[in-house]
């Protein structure tokens, strides 16, 4: 058996089990004393392999669920926990992708901003602004030439790459709880990429505050996106500066200044305006702090006020963005010296990488938060504080569990569920492995109400169609990403910080469902370009004795652990239509007559088969397994109901 | 429900497996033959758009005598009068220059304005206000169901899969509920692909409709029905050609479009009785600007939409359409640190139709001295929003028991439409 899956599965790499005496953030779990009561709720193992694979990873691919009983279930999904599978074929497959390594600070240099880019091209070219203004010089090409003279990018490829390295991790990664995970988080503190001020960082982001603490800490990973420039400039408190600051406390005075200069028009007078608007555009914002107690910590119904929110606002002033990140940026050794200075680091400065505690655009008053007392001076903690006051307080316990619970086991998850989940989270220091396993050990988990009762997203739904597909390459993933758009999800661009609603109403609707109808066709005709997949191979190159039998054996194969019966029957007629030879050879005919440019590579292109040999092929004895009534079977297979679930 | 499935059945087009040509094309026939043999009784059509992100009311309709204001908003007040941007409604409130395209509709009495207008839950979270503005249940988190689902289910009219349609790519809160909605985010996409397969189609769509009839799962086979019988009713409508009338013009924005859109199901007399599409853009935190910026742009947009569809629809249709906008709060008296508002309570909202009472600004907006406001900070709330949804759905739907569209109300109308 495992040496045949081997032969079959090139990329789905055995995992190499190494998981003794596993530790889990100090939480030492006792591989042993791990047990899956699926029996109990009355599952095979195959069944509950299944059911294991369609929560926790972005769908089977071919013959895994034999692999995970071979493996053993509670064995597997220790290992995906550990997350340290070996990964070297997806990064093989991302190797080209620039800017997935990049530092934000590099990013921002390679590439700059359209604002920037003008700017730079303008001193460069020596082009005046009345020569844009006029329009004796193209903005756009100004730019463009100015950005392919150095080798910059757009941000457009910036955030294709971020795009596609999120569609090849999902579907080739090893590690497919770690990027179920990521992804889950991503929604959970979500930013929307709409904008590039930004959007700019959401590569780090992903990579360095969310993929690298999914598995840990909840604290820590609240902490690693609060402190991100994605999140500190997506949700304002970047630019939140205290009333009591240093900053902030001339504020009134700077109005005043303002208005005095207004009626001086000098070029001088401008320019300070300009300047003290700048000072002026600073001030407490609430954004931040609101959403991280509704939407990241407590939930709406945490038990928080109004006030609560201004507070909050409050602790985080001074919780902003290093100022010059670029290495080349003029004033970055003059920033750098000042805020890495002993003095500085005395006084509360606090400069990790691209984070900065600015001391002086902190309220350093007294403030109260859910009943707590933060006493005046307490500058940089006292945000380190009100992180832990808020990752351990029982709401957010209840409401991380909840979300985790909807996610993985079922829209309207039940209370007892969430309950012992919860007083994990409280338990265990909010270590979210021990939270999943307590789910994944509670009979809640393997209720038959739970199972197949999640309807994929779309992206999920592309994803797995992509894993049970075997695909070995993908070309175009912006192609893909369209058509996960189109049934209703354009990743990366929510713009609400509230991330995707987690449930079936929302991805199902009428026009929806139409769009992931016509994506499984899509798919197996060749009409989303750049995909590589062998629909042979699938069935180990055996041809079926009969198209019945193939229908049989590919929902099988696409279907593993369903009740396919319904869908057998249903699809029946679709072979045995009488004139359906006619009809094929006619479409044959016209297909022939079709450019073949779209096909791009799929092994599958060629229609031959059909076209010498027609009367087998309506026999079903011959070459079924390439034909195109193969592919629409597949097509229709993969736009089924039961393949809507998960 | 089965009313209608039992018609569609009887029009033919549900043994859609045995050949595409022969089904009727009915809809081009009751476009074509509008006067004669309409299919579907004429209704009255409500248009909603709900503007997301919580439009500043005090921005859009300014009360620009108002020295509080003024001294609040040092930076994004405006003057109204000659030489000045805002548009002088009544004297005492100004209409944000980029609405301009409304002043015309605003002087006939087709457009009314509300201000003060929000909801009574004083919540000042995006979500939370959104959820309850949409389900009409603003003390209740556990409603189920959107107020325009509900309002459906009164009418009762059950006759297309088009009755309530959002032009959106997933269906808002508002359109959640047991009745049938459908959300459509391109008309010209609805259909099954599989065009190059041209043999087996009918066959290919029979299947996925027995397989999706005979699923588990609830929702997916409630939802196919509507898919494929709408699917049915646009697949000799030509959505693709589509030319505005009377010199309309759209702007190409999402909005644009999906008004355009609403326009076309109108005219194409499918049963359409609730529309509703969304516009984002209106959390103006950051740099929310004066006659430039993002409040502006956004209200370009707004007022250049909806203008563009009431153009389109031409005289007779306009008799039976209202649109409505709403917003889910309104934002602070005083701009922020940053250039912009933040979240607050009342704003205002926009009525257009002919049987608006119209050329008004309804409501009541005292002065924004500190005493005045909510929390000492907020324009308060003075008309709650279900005064002015259920006057609407009242006069223009016949909706007269408003206790299913709104449960918890028992307050009375404000006079928005004409008695």
């Amino acid at each position: 058996m495992t040496k045949n899956i081997k032969k079959k599965l090139p990329l789905f790499i055995l995992p190499v089990l190494v998981i003794a005496g596993m530790s889990f953030s100090g939480n030492r779990i006792n591989e042993s004393s791990i047990k899956f009561p699926y029996e109990q709720a009355g599952l095979t193992e195959s069944e509950a392999a299944a059911h294991l694979i369609n929560r926790f990873t972005f769908g089977p691919t071919p013959n895994e669920v034999d692999k995970v009983v071979h493996e053993g279930l509670e064995k597997w999904f220790l290992q995906q926990l550990s997350a340290n599978m070996n990964d070297d074929a997806l990064n093989e497959k991302l190797k080209d992708y620039d800017a997935l390594n990049m530092s934000n600070a590099e990013i921002l240099q390679k590439y700059p901003s359209n604002a920037e880019i003008l700017k730079l091209a303008m001193e460069e070219e020596k082009i005046n602004k009345e020569a844009i203004a006029d329009g004796s010089r193209d903005k756009k090409e100004v730019m463009n030439d100015y950005r392919k003279k150095h080798g910059f990018g757009t941000y457009k490829q910036l955030y294709d790459q971020l795009i596609s390295q999120k569609i090849l991790r999902a579907t080739y990664s090893q590690n497919q709880l770690q990027e179920v995970m990521t992804d889950f988080w991503f929604n959970h503190f979500n930013i929307s990429i709409a904008k590039s001020s930004y959007g700019m960082f959401a590569i780090s982001y992903e990579r360095d505050a969310l993929r690298k603490n999914c598995l840990s800490n909840f604290e820590q990973l609240l902490i690693s996106t609060a402190k991100s420039p994605a999140m500190l400039q997506y949700l304002d408190n970047a630019r939140s500066t205290g009333k009591n600051s240093r900053l902030g406390d001339t504020q009134e005075q700077t109005e005043r200044k303002i208005e005095m200069l207004k009626n001086d028009t000098s070029a001088a007078a401008r320019n300070k305006q300009e300047k003290l608007e700048k000072k002026l555009n600073s001030g407490l914002n609430e954004n931040y702090a609101r959403e991280l107690m509704e939407l990241h910590t407590l939930g709406v119904d945490g038990g928080y006020t109004q006030k609560d929110v201004t507070e909050v606002a409050r602790v985080l002033t001074g919780w902003t963005v290093f100022p010059a990140l670029r290495e080349d940026d003029p004033a970055r050794a003059k920033k750098l010296a000042l805020f890495d200075s002993e003095k500085s680091k005395r006084m509360g400065f606090v400069h990790e990488g691209d984070f900065l505690f600015a001391l002086n655009r902190h309220d350093d008053e007294e403030k109260t938060i859910l009943g707590k007392k933060f006493p005046a001076g307490g500058g940089y903690d006292e945000g380190l504080q009100l992180f832990h006051l808020l990752a351990t307080h029982p709401s957010t316990a209840k409401f991380i569990s909840k979300k985790l619970a909807i996610h993985f086991v079922s829209d309207n998850p039940p209370q007892s569920l969430i309950d012992k989940m919860a007083k994990t989270f409280l338990d265990k220091n909010g270590d979210i492995k021990q939270v999943l396993l307590t789910m994944v050990q509670s009979p809640e988990f393997w209720s038959k109400d739970a199972v197949r009762e999640k309807i994929k997203s779309p992206f999920e739904l592309a994803i797995s169609t992509m894993r049970i597909l075997n695909t070995s390459s993908i070309s175009r993933p912006d192609v893909l990403n369209n058509w996960i758009t189109k049934m209703g999800q354009r990743i990366y661009f929510y713009q609400a910080p509230t991330g995707f609603p987690d449930n079936a109403q929302y991805w199902i609707n009428t026009s929806s469902l139409l769009n992931r109808i016509n994506f499984g066709l899509a798919v197996t005709s060749n009409k989303i370009p750049g995909l590589n997949y062998d629909l042979a191979a699938l069935n180990d190159y055996k041809e079926p004795e009969s198209a019945e039998k193939a229908l049989e054996v590919y929902c099988k194969l696409l279907l593993p652990e369903r009740n396919t019966e319904s869908t057998i029957k249903r699809l029946t007629p679709l072979l045995n239509d009488p004139n359906l030879e006619s009809k094929i050879d006619k479409a044959s005919k016209e297909n022939a007559k079709k450019d073949d440019s779209t096909d791009d590579g799929d092994v599958m292109a060629s229609d031959t088969p059909i076209k010498s040999n027609k009367k087998n092929n309506y026999s079903g004895s011959l070459n079924f397994s390439n034909s195109s009534s193969l592919k629409q079977v597949v097509g229709i297979i993969l736009g089924s109901p039961e393949f809507q679930r998960r | 429900m089965s009313t209608r499935r039992a018609f569609l059945k009887g029009a033919g087009i549900a043994i859609f497996g045995i050949s595409i040509g022969g089904v009727p094309n009915f809809v081009a026939r009751a476009a074509n033959n509008l006067k004669q043999n309409r299919l579907y009784k004429k209704k009255k059509v409500l248009v909603c758009i709900f503007q997301r992100g919580a439009m500043d009311g005090l921005m859009a309709v300014t009360p620009f005598e108002d020295a509080y204001l003024k001294s609040a908003r040092p930076t994004l007040f405006m003057e109204a009068g000659r030489e000045n941007p805002l548009i002088d409604l009544d004297g005492r409130f100004g209409l944000h220059p980029a609405f301009k395209s409304f002043e015309p509709l605003f002087k006939e009495k087709r457009i009314a304005i509300v201000h003060g207008i929000g909801s009574p839950n004083n919540t000042r979270s995006h979500f939370d206000a959104q959820d309850y503005m949409e389900s009409g249940t603003p003390f209740n988190k556990g409603t189920s169901s959107g107020w325009l689902n509900r309002a459906i289910g009164v009418m009762g009219h059950d006759a297309s899969p088009f009755t309530a349609v959002s032009l959106t790519s997933s269906l808002p809160k508002s359109l959640y509920g047991t009745n049938q909605t459908m959300a459509i985010s391109n008309l010209n996409d609805f259909a099954l692909q599989v065009k190059d397969n041209r043999f087996n189609q009918g066959l290919v769509a029979g299947s996925f409709e027995d397989l999706y009839d005979e699923t588990t799962s609830s929702l997916l086979k409630e939802t196919s029905k509507e898919s494929f019988d709408a699917m049915k009713m646009l697949q000799h409508a030509d959505v693709k050609n589509y030319k505005p009338s009377y010199g309309a013009e759209y702007p190409k924005t999402p909005l644009g479009k999906a008004m355009q859109q609403i326009a076309q199901l109108i005219k194409m007399d499918v049963g359409l009785e609730i529309a509703f599409t969304e516009h984002s853009g209106w959390d103006t935190h950051v740099g929310q600007g004066t006659l430039q910026g993002t409040f502006a742009r956004s209200a370009t947009d707004l007022s250049n939409s909806i203008t563009a569809f009431w153009t389109d629809l031409g005289g007779d249709l306009q008799d039976d359409v209202t649109l409505m906008t709403m917003t889910e709060f309104g934002r602070t008296v005083k701009q922020n640190g940053t250039g912009g508002t933040d979240h607050g309570r009342a704003s205002c909202n926009f009525i257009l139709g002919n049987d608006v009472n119209g050329g008004k600004v309804h409501g009541l907006v005292k002065t924004l001295a500190t005493e005045n406001l909510e929390d000492g900070r907020d324009q308060p709330v003075t008309t709650d929003f279900r005064a002015v949804f259920s006057e609407v759905a009242d006069k223009h739907l016949l909706i007269r028991d408003n206790q299913i569209l709104f449960p918890d109300w028992k307050g009375i109308s404000i006079g928005v439409m004409k008695s």
